[in-house]
């Protein structure tokens, strides 16, 4: 494929706190996407205190020792930004994309809300409820429904196994003291990266986070440890959602770490199964039977373990014959494999595409951060195409019988249960919950 | 800071390069380096605004129809062909126009050239496949509105805001359009629809302007011209009160969704609400978000959206409630928060500020082919010019307080207003 692509120069640093700068300089429009991560997030929260790290990330945008939460608002929004915060279950995240010119500003207000909150006691109160009440609108979204039980079906017991939003019954629990505690553990220099693409020199930028980061360096803070996941039986997960016409539907499998070596033999595999709108799985259940408006199966992986998973939705009649279709789509993949034909369209297809993930300097930040986070170095970027070629139709048979469903699949339906349980006990032991019993 | 060299804040109308063939097609390219992929729109203005009762939906089941092969790509290779050169496609239908997207490797564009030029000359319409994209669609449905608590508001409240507008339907059509649909009306819709006088093409990316223009003029120059679409029934008669309605769907929390007829898209007034929407909702900074969220409690999010269109659209609050509560306190703040600004306008620090976020988001937007592109395209749909794509900055720097404050006045006032509570008692 002519069209090569090429990287923009991309400087790595650690600075004497530890703290890891990575700068990609970029031309190009005038914006600039600067991206802090702190390794560590809801597999850490505490048992009971399900919620801790995404409540600490979202209240330490609440004010600092320096600024009210409304004047950080002020000062990020008149840059022309929004502060991003978020968590998932590995890493605590604080980004934002601004016009260039900002940038020292943005850097001071990202420094400055990760190293210094104050988590005002209201403000802690305010947004615990408003959580809270975010948790209740949830349950009436079917496919956050469907995603929320689905994780904690596959990951019971796990540190993985609950959404990083937390549970309704620890939010209510969590003190202040939590929130420093938290902070004091795990927000430290010598785990944390930050991440700036943009048209900047490498070598102001890491100044410039030096500089700023400076009144924070401390202690370093001790890298998370989570064990490895370990997948339950075979079973089938009713939520009753009575209202519904439409089952939403999730049929799981274990996975793998985003730092195995299976990685892209499993994207090709997964994006040949349910990937593209070509795939089978989009072929056999939405063009060949109209089941579906859509279907797509993936791999999600983490630090330290993942899953793969087939999401779909049907009309609740038809929910038992989607999930059948789904079994034997994976089951006839895992005995043949793909076809060549098959095989080198998504090759060509991923690759194509590469580019077109890194287009944005906020999409450049995102791959960059994320590829430290799991160990893994930038150069995965430029080695993605001939990655991705030198998957042969058997690695992708052999990632499948690894990894994908067939008979012992792990299955969630979200709809009325009395109608969908019927039509799901011949895939495994049916347990029906209330809705409610996921938050 | 000593940066490296940025483009230019808007898109530079100067380097597009614009054509109209014999048959009417008409045609934008901008060559654009900065990765080697190319962005690819085929825009037919037509949406649910042509539709009439009986036969809403159309569009939108139409665009699923052309997917299903032509004379020379048969059924399923569209994508199997695209995707095999590096490419994705998607398409969607809004009120006022239907358009077809590819993102692709540039290597890939004559391929992209030959797909779409097959299926504009000789799309194959047979029942089989209609039947079959009649269910996808009603999954479609299913999924977006008689599931979705938004989705069932949103369908009511337009049929408040318009009595007589084709606005007023869905475009996912009802249910009952969805399984009326014929093949015959599907032939005619594309005779008429999809012919090159009524479609535009946009191109941006790594391509040759001249070299794609040839390309161009030898895959489509020769498909015929088609009649022209019917003129659509756009009046509407004035608003004289406040319109409610509600909602009766089992849910855990409660919500409502104001609306309000604003201008159409081609008005200068469209702008101005663009700025007022950041004002009030854009950013934790803004009046609403400060206001009925982080200081009273009384829901849990707001959210505005103004979206231009070819007629006059809707400028709406969607707010959701927290658990228990019901919506009379939050819709009594969000109108007094409209009047303060209707009464007195805004700051000059808050029109700064919702001047910088919309530069931030015009930025966005130009960062990418397929941002650069769509662009283009929503401003000759809507506003019946492409080079608009590139002057939104200009006409927000000529939005003073003063604008901001009557476009409150004029378009949010009360006795406009149409209202959409949701009632989620199980058992009412």
């Amino acid at each position: 494929m002519s069209g090569e692509l090429v990287l923009p120069p991309i400087v790595r640093t650690r600075l004497d706190c530890g703290l890891r700068v990575i700068v990609a300089e970029r031309p190009g429009v005038p914006l600039v996407a600067a991206r802090l991560v702190l390794l560590g997030g809801s597999a850490l929260d505490p048992d009971g205190r399900h919620g801790l790290a995404h409540l600490v990330a979202l209240v330490a945008r609440r004010g600092t020792r320096r600024r009210t939460g409304r004047r950080i608002d002020e000062l990020v929004e008149s840059m022309g930004a929004e502060l991003g915060v978020g968590v998932d279950e590995d890493a605590s995240y604080l980004g934002l994309s601004a016009p260039v010119e900002h940038l020292p500003r943005a850097i001071d207000v990202l420094a400055d809300v990760a190293g210094a909150p104050s988590f005002p006691p209201a403000e802690l109160a305010r947004i615990r409820r408003r959580e809270l009440a975010s948790l209740t609108h949830d349950l009436d979204e079917p496919a956050v429904v469907a995603d929320r039980a689905l994780l904690g079906a596959a990951y019971d017991g796990h540190p993985y196994g609950h959404p990083s939003e937390g549970r309704a019954r620890d939010l209510a629990g969590i003190t202040r003291k939590d929130l420093v505690a938290f902070h004091g553990r795990h927000y430290g220099t010598s785990t944390a990266l930050v991440v700036v693409v943009g048209p900047v020199r490498a070598a102001e930028v890491t100044e410039l986070v030096r500089r700023r980061f400076q009144r924070w360096c401390r202690r370093p803070v001790e890298p998370p440890g989570i064990p490895e996941p370990v997948f339950p039986d075979r079973r089938v997960l009713v939520v009753d959602k009575p209202e519904l016409s439409q089952a939403q539907i999730r049929i799981a499998s274990p996975g793998f770490a985003r730092s195995n070596p299976e990685y892209h033999a499993g994207l090709v595999a997964s994006s040949i199964l349910g990937g593209a709108f070509t795939s089978r799985l989009m072929g056999a259940i939405r063009v060949e039977r109209g089941l579906s408006y859509g279907v797509r199966s993936r791999f999600a992986s983490s630090r330290v373990g993942g899953l793969f998973f087939i999401s779909s939705f049907t009309k609740v009649e038809t929910a038992g014959e989607l999930v059948q279709v789904a079994l034997d789509e994976t089951r006839r993949f895992c005995d043949g494999g793909p076809t060549a034909e098959e095989l080198e369209r998504t090759q060509n297809y991923l690759c194509g595409l590469h580019p077109l993930s890194l287009e944005t300097h906020e999409q450049l930040a995102e791959r960059l951060a994320d590829l430290e986070l799991h160990g893994l170095s930038h150069e995965e970027l430029t080695a993605f195409r001939p990655r991705v070629r030198a998957v042969t139709a058997e690695a992708c048979r052999e990632v499948a019988l690894r990894h994908f469903p067939r008979d012992a699949a792990f299955l969630v339906a979200v709809g009325p249960a009395g109608a969908l349980a019927p039509q799901l006990e011949r895939f495994g032991p049916v347990e029906v919950v209330a809705a409610k019993t996921i938050l | 800071m000593s940066g490296l060299p940025v483009t230019r804040d808007s898109i530079e109308l100067e380097r597009v390069v614009e054509a109209r063939f014999g048959n009417g097609l008409r045609v934008r390219l901008l060559p654009e380096r900065s990765i080697p992929t190319v962005s690819y729109c085929t825009v037919f203005q037509v949406g649910s605004r042509n539709e009439r009762v009986g036969l809403t939906g159309i569009s939108h089941l139409f665009e699923h129809m052309m997917f299903n092969g032509a004379a020379r790509y048969g059924p399923r290779e569209f994508d199997r062909v695209l995707e095999a050169k590096g490419g994705y496609s998607n398409a969607y239908t809004s009120n006022d126009l239907t358009l077809y997207y590819e993102d692709f490797a540039s290597e890939a564009l004559e391929t992209v050239v030959d797909l779409e030029s097959d299926r504009m000359r000789s799309l194959r319409i047979d029942d089989e496949a209609l039947a079959q994209e009649r269910e996808v669609v009603k999954e479609e449905r299913r999924l977006r509105t008689e599931n979705s608590v938004f989705g069932l508001m949103e369908e009511q409240l337009e049929a408040l805001v318009f009595l007589s507008h084709p606005y007023r339907w869905p475009i996912i059509g009802w249910m009952e359009d969805i399984e009326r649909i014929t093949r015959a009306d599907c032939e005619a819709f594309f005779r008429t629809y999809y012919a090159p006088s009524n479609a535009v093409i946009y191109a941006v990316g790594d391509l040759d302007p001249e070299a794609t223009l040839a390309l161009l003029e030898r895959s489509y120059g020769d498909i015929p011209a088609g009649p022209p679409p019917a003129p659509v029934p756009a009046g509407e008669p004035p608003q004289r009160g406040e319109r409610r309605a509600t909602v009766r769907f089992p849910a855990e929390a409660g919500a409502f969704l104001a609306g309000w007829r604003g201008p159409p898209g081609r008005s200068p007034d469209a702008s101005a609400l663009d700025v007022l929407q950041v004002c009030l909702a854009g950013g934790e900074a803004s009046r609403l978000r400060r206001r009925l969220v982080q200081e009273e409690e009384a829901a849990v999010s707001v959210t505005i959206s103004w979206g231009w269109r070819v007629d006059p659209g809707i400028f709406f609050a969607f707010v959701e409630l927290p658990p228990g509560k019901d919506g009379r306190r939050a819709e009594a703040l969000l109108y007094e928060e409209i009047e303060k600004v209707a009464r007195r306008g805004v700051t000059a620090a808050e029109l700064a500020r919702a001047k910088a976020l919309l530069r931030s988001a015009v930025l966005h937007e130009r960062a990418t082919h397929h941002g650069v592109a769509h662009a283009l395209a929503q401003a000759e749909a809507l506003v019946g010019d492409w080079r608009e794509a590139g002057r939104a900055l200009e006409h927000y720097a000529a939005i003073g307080a003063a604008d901001v404050r009557r476009v409150a006045r004029e378009y949010l006032d009360p006795a406009r207003r149409s209202v959409v509570v949701l009632d989620p008692r199980r058992t009412p």
